[in-house]
């Protein structure tokens, strides 16, 4: 469920205000500028990234995100940063809230952050397709479960200006509807990230961290993936 | 997709007096509505600030589809919070549409007539540099890719990618990703020897144009104008 971009307006701003606070420090503390050559490479898949939620998949504006690819590709301070200037640019489109920038870096860093350190934990066991797309659907996992816990928070308060309380049912059928999307979410960038290792296998695997413990293979774009 | 390039296609070309305004006078009326309407308590207040975000993007002359998508994406969350925040009265329904979509709508209005170099320019400059970099950095990849992306998905329709059970549909979509992952490192080592050959100093610079205050900021004061008023006045309304 973390391809639903917050926007304005909907949360408490406690919630975006501490998010934005958060998603600017870990920012700050992690933004040592990289090799010009690497930061050309974060700002390709950036685009990539910004290209794939800007393409609808269907109902309810679903779209990829490739956080756990990225993630993977990235490491987890570059794409932290990505997922900050990602969420910046489509904020500006409209899409997802400008006041959220900072909650929705946490939700797709999040992603990503988780899906690194698990495929290369993996990948000394699995072939890279298997650990790609398990090291995915463990960060989507956590993502989708941290959004939800945001989302349900702010439910239970009224927005600014309103007094009435909701009814429970409203909660579950929110629920109803919120769970199955972020269950399909996850195996549909679980398996596009199957098929990105398998190619990137086959063509270029030095794109590919190496697992942990593992021969560390030439670094791509100037420093180490 | 579409929408990206239609709103940076607007923003380059278009020509009315939004487009001739800076674009930080832009910047400080869309970051003064986007504050009321997050923060605003009265029904009254926020449906005037709602007024004043379409009468913002009427008037850019943005092109229908643009609006209406970016309107749509809002409206889509909203209706799932509204359906979990249901309190049995009309105000809350209204106040968690009319939000996202006065900011949605303002957001648009700016991008829309801010070409993008000069709106990343002042943001660029409150950001730590690798963000700053990588802000112009990512959007111009975007651009880069729009077309690459375009050929990839006829190709594969072409090819039989979209036949067959979803898993291999999936799967094959995100081997046409990866190609995209190749290009992007294989296009990042050229952009890398251009920026060493044009003597890149370590950051790139927006161009200084996002202050040049025109007649145009004229509209833009007004407007700034006319929210102190709805403020001053509505801010205690129901």
């Amino acid at each position: 469920m973390s391809h639903l971009h917050v926007p304005d307006g909907i949360l408490p701003a406690w919630l975006w205000g501490s998010g934005l606070l958060v998603a600017l420090v870990l920012l700050t503390w992690t933004s040592r500028p990289p090799a010009p050559q690497r930061l050309a490479y974060r700002g390709a898949l950036g685009g990539l990234m910004l290209g794939a939620m800007a393409v609808p998949l269907g109902p309810v504006e679903y779209h990829l995100t490739l956080a756990g690819p990225l993630g993977v590709l990235l490491g987890p301070t570059g794409a932290l940063q990505v997922a900050f200037i990602v969420s910046a640019i489509l904020a500006l489109m409209g899409h997802g809230g400008v006041t959220a920038i900072g909650l929705n870096t946490l939700i797709l860093g999040i992603a990503a952050a988780i899906a690194h350190p698990t495929y290369r934990w993996l990948a000394s066991a699995l072939k890279p397709p298997a650990a790609i797309a398990a090291a995915t659907a463990a960060g989507q996992l956590v993502a989708g479960g941290m959004w939800f816990v945001l989302v349900t928070t702010a439910l239970r308060r009224p927005p600014a200006g309103a007094h009435g309380h909701p009814h429970s049912a409203g909660m579950e059928w929110f629920a109803a509807l919120a769970v199955p999307l972020w269950l399909i979410g996850l195996l549909v960038e679980a398996v596009v990230a199957f098929g990105i290792a398998r190619f990137l296998v086959r063509v270029h695997p030095a794109l590919l961290p190496p697992p942990f413990g593992g021969p560390h293979t030439a670094a791509p774009a100037g420093e180490p993936a | 997709m579409i929408q990206l390039a239609g709103i940076d296609y607007h923003a380059a070309s278009g020509s009315t007096a939004w487009h001739r305004a800076s674009a930080l006078t832009k910047l400080l009326l869309a970051a003064a509505v986007l504050a009321v309407a997050v923060f605003a308590r009265s029904i009254t207040l926020l449906l005037a600030v709602h007024g004043l975000a379409w009468l913002l993007v009427l008037t850019s002359r943005m092109p229908r589809r643009l609006v209406i998508a970016a309107a749509g994406y809002p409206i889509v969350f909203s209706v799932l919070f509204v359906i979990g925040r249901w309190d049995g009265s009309w105000e809350t329904p209204l106040r968690l549409l009319a939000r996202p979509l006065t900011a949605s709508l303002t957001a648009v209005w700016l991008v829309g007539t801010t070409p993008y170099p000069d709106l990343f320019a002042p943001i660029s400059r409150v950001l730590p540099r690798s963000l700053g970099d990588g802000l112009f950095l990512t959007y111009r990849a975007l651009f880069a890719l729009l077309s690459r992306i375009e050929r990839l998905w006829h190709a594969l329709v072409l090819r039989g990618g979209n036949a067959g059970p979803p898993r291999r549909r999936l799967a094959l979509a995100g081997e046409a990703l990866a190609t995209l992952i190749v290009h992007g490192f294989e296009r990042s080592q050229r952009l890398y020897e251009t920026m060493l050959l044009r003597g890149h100093s370590g950051r790139i610079c927006g161009c200084r144009h996002y202050a040049d205050v025109t007649r145009a900021d004229g509209w833009v004061a007004a407007c700034g104008a006319g929210l102190a008023v709805m403020v001053t006045w509505l801010w205690n309304a129901r």
